[in-house]
């Protein structure tokens, strides 16, 4: 036994690993992109085979995973819980088709939400998926939960769902551990000229099959359910049910207030499948959950349905003591207020920045600049960013509302904005769709190379994969070329004049000849150590003769370096937040803003 | 005891969450902690809540806090709302970390600084866990208070 330090997302590796998978596929999103990394420094270190990395997409990672645990391999997929709606085709089948070795389906969710679209709830879905899942309430729980969901999953030959959240992904204790890693070679197997009929139609199932896979799966899941029991702490005569994280809060408020003997906390490990209980002995049952009625409406108790639990935002420990005082088993002295934190803003020198801000000076204030997911949804600040959907939806809303426009004959400029990575995600599928139906907007992808905002993971554009082996790179210029699409040019945005030349001329293009255009602006991530490096530095100076207080440097453009001092009615650069990228040289209206030297 | 580290990216307040942490558990205590980073990189907020021998989550209450570890002081409101007990370096602490050690050694001598002056943790939990450069520099910090 050893105890380490662990977040949720490093325990889950562990457990993972420990329990003998040997394969993981998954895509970048908080707050679960911390899993495979772990999972690649672990079997490095302990010279373990295996094959753990990102895929293009969350669909296209289940199905590689999914068809390795089908060759008899264990495997695992992680991602976010919006990624688990793009996997979700797969996601459903493989219920009912099963696996032959272990398939682990590991969503991470986000009550609040902190960083995500939605506060959907990934045990909601594996209800409507029919496949069991865990629900970890501590660190300690995500390991020792990861490892459960490998043996039920091989033991039943359906996939399981492992879901975490936030609190739990980026919370960290002491995990005590076993660390016996598993040396075992990789034994593989799917098709056998012995008995091949036998196993062939549940793989390649017609409806009529399909029909007889989902009565096999209803019978997996009656055992299942048959043996998951709760577990009761404390005796009073109302009942509490929970899972996750907020049975941890609600058991450390029960202690705080001492409500021992007015309430027992019951705990659920696997949120489904669950049997019938009889609850007849308490005076009350409330199920207190995040964030669907997924245990209430299976129980079918208080909670959510009647009003005692909000039905949005986050089970923080606060909103629990609301819920206990609501029940009347506490009463409060007073609430805490809580000042608003700065909004996040782009990285000084973020390429993206410049880029945005030279694609609004062409196409202006009134053209309707369609974002997307990345760090760039943060023009969202200085207005180059008007709608925000899910992955890719920055082309689909291009193709959607310049057609609209010209149907109703009105002439409107729409320009979509998309990351390199989000692009190779579901950018491509629309593509193809506005350039086959010739719709003229331009699509602006921001090549950083990395997946920034989730911690700069590797991207397809790289040679070597995570664990350092050959990949070919993939070019987004042959990709877009290769779709049809005439008018492509690529230009690193710091090169001020020339995006602006390029953007002049994709914007006549567009005009002349009605066809969709894109231009790459290709430049570094400088969060990441090469790209901060290669950056140019310059010494940047505001001219205090020359500042006139217009604030054009910090609406328009908003880099965190430039500070407003009111007293004196300038504008300031704060010299240790800036990396010298002399981008806002440009920016000035009164050339305020120079170049030292 | 309830602990909340508060700061900006880049300030250390992972470095000083670890260390805490492992300074405990290697006195047998249980922790457990909540990590909050806000998305901007650079410049972002970063909070850390840490519950050292008690609790199942790492989620510190508002007003329940019995130490906020304060680094950044534009965030004095927000840190308050965890607690009175707010510990900030002073200026010429800062000072004295820039001119004494380098710019590596900058979070063990100020973590030397905290140790001494707030008094909730043994010097000697930290002695033994830093390598030997960092553990000079701590206790540069250490002595600095005194003097
Ligand atoms: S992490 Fe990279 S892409 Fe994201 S804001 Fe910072 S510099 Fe820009
Ligand atoms: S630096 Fe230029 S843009 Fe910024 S406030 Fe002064 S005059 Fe306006
Ligand atoms: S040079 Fe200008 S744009 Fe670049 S980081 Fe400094 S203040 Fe920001």
């Amino acid at each position: 036994m050893q105890k380490l330090y662990l977040s949720g997302n490093e325990a889950i590796a562990y457990g993972l690993i420990e329990a003998g998978i040997k394969f993981i596929s998954g895509y970048p999103g908080t707050p679960s992109s911390e899993i495979i990394p772990t999972a690649q420094k672990i079997i490095k270190e302990k010279g373990i085979k295996a094959f753990i990395d990102w895929a293009v997409n969350e669909k296209v990672a289940y199905e590689i995973a999914y068809a390795a645990s089908l060759c008899g391999i264990k495997a695992a997929v992680t991602m976010k819980q919006v990624g688990l709606n793009v996997a979700m085709d797969p996601f459903i089948n493989s219920a009912y088709v099963g696996t032959d070795s272990a398939m682990v389906v590991i969503s991470v969710d986000d009550p609040g939400p902190h960083s995500s679209q939605t506060e959907q709830d990934s045990r909601f879905f594996a209800m409507g998926a029919k496949i069991p899942v865990f629900d970890p309430s501590t660190i300690q729980e995500a390991y020792e939960f990861a490892k459960k969901a490998v043996e039920l999953s091989e033991k039943y030959s359906i996939p399981v769902m492992l879901r975490s959240s936030t609190r739990v992904s980026h919370g960290r204790a002491d995990v005590k551990m076993e660390q016996l890693m598993p040396l075992d070679s990789i034994k593989v197997n799917f098709k056998t000229l012995k008995d091949w009929e036998k196993k062939l139609w549940r793989y390649a199932a017609t409806p009529r099959q399909r029909l007889m896979l989902h009565n096999k799966l209803n019978r997996i899941i009656s055992e299942i359910e048959s043996l998951n029991e709760l577990k009761f702490f404390f005796n009073g005569p109302l009942l509490l049910i929970s899972s996750g994280a907020v049975f941890s809060y609600l058991y450390e408020l029960i202690e705080e207030y001492e409500l021992q003997d007015k309430v027992t906390l019951a705990k659920v490990d696997m949120p489904y499948p669950l049997k019938n209980f009889d609850f007849s002995n308490f005076q009350r049952v409330i199920t207190i959950e995040e964030s669907t009625p997924v245990i209430e409406l299976q129980l079918c108790t208080e909670g959510r349905r009647n009003g005692i639990v909000p039905k949005e935002g986050e089970l923080t420990i606060e909103v629990c003591e609301d819920i206990l005082e609501k029940i009347g088993l506490i009463k409060r002295e007073k609430n805490f207020f809580s000042p608003p934190l700065k909004r996040p803003s782009l990285c000084p020198g973020c390429g993206h920045r410049i880029a945005l801000y030279e694609v609004k000076r062409v196409f202006g204030k009134k053209a309707i600049y369609n974002g997307d997911i990345g760090c760039y949804t943060l023009a969202l600040n200085f207005n180059v960013t008007d709608t925000v959907l899910c992955m890719g939806a920055s082309i689909s809303f291009g193709f959607g509302m310049k057609k609209a426009f010209s149907l109703a004959e009105k002439q409107q400029d729409i320009v979509a904005i998309i990351g390199d990575s989000t692009f190779f995600h579901s950018g491509i599928p629309p593509l193809i769709d506005s350039i086959h139906y010739k719709v003229p907007f331009l699509i602006v992808i921001l090549d950083n190379k990395s997946v920034a905002m989730t911690g700069n993971q590797k991207t397809l554009s790289d040679d070597k994969s995570s664990l350092g082996e050959i990949t070919v790179p993939i070019c987004i210029e042959d990709v877009v070329k290769g779709i049809g699409v005439k008018f492509v040019e690529t230009v690193d945005p710091y090169d001020f004049e020339n995006s602006i030349k390029i953007l002049k001329e994709a914007k006549k293009y567009l005009k002349e000849k009605a066809e969709p255009a894109v231009i790459i602006f290709r430049h570094l991530c400088i969060n990441t150590k090469e790209g901060l490096e290669l950056n140019p530095k310059y010494r940047v100076k505001i001219s205090h003769e020359l500042c006139k207080g217009c604030k054009v440097c910090l609406i328009e453009f908003e880099c965190p370096a430039i500070e407003f001092k009111e007293e004196e009615n300038k504008a300031k650069i704060n010299d240790p937040l800036c990396i010298g990228c002399g981008c806002c040289i440009h920016i000035c209206p009164k050339k305020a803003i120079v170049l030292l030297e | 005891m309830k602990i909340v580290i508060l700061g900006k990216g880049g300030q250390g307040v992972i470095f000083f969450s670890r260390i805490i942490a492992q300074a405990a558990i290697n006195r047998g205590l249980s922790v457990c902690s909540t990590e909050i980073k806000g998305m901007a990189k650079k410049g972002g907020t970063v909070e850390i809540q840490m519950k050292i021998g008690q609790g199942m989550c790492g989620l510190v209450k508002k007003g329940s806090a019995d130490l906020v570890i304060l680094l950044s002081d534009d965030l004095i409101d927000y840190a308050k709302s965890f607690g009175n007990n707010v510990f900030t370096f002073k200026n010429d602490e800062i000072q004295a970390a820039l001119e004494k050690v380098s710019m590596r050694f900058i979070n063990t001598f100020l973590l030397g600084v905290f140790v001494k002056r707030a008094k909730f943790f043994d010097s000697e939990d930290f002695i033994k866990i830093l390598d030997e450069e960092n553990r000079k520099s701590f206790l540069k910090g250490y002595e600095y208070v005194q003097s």
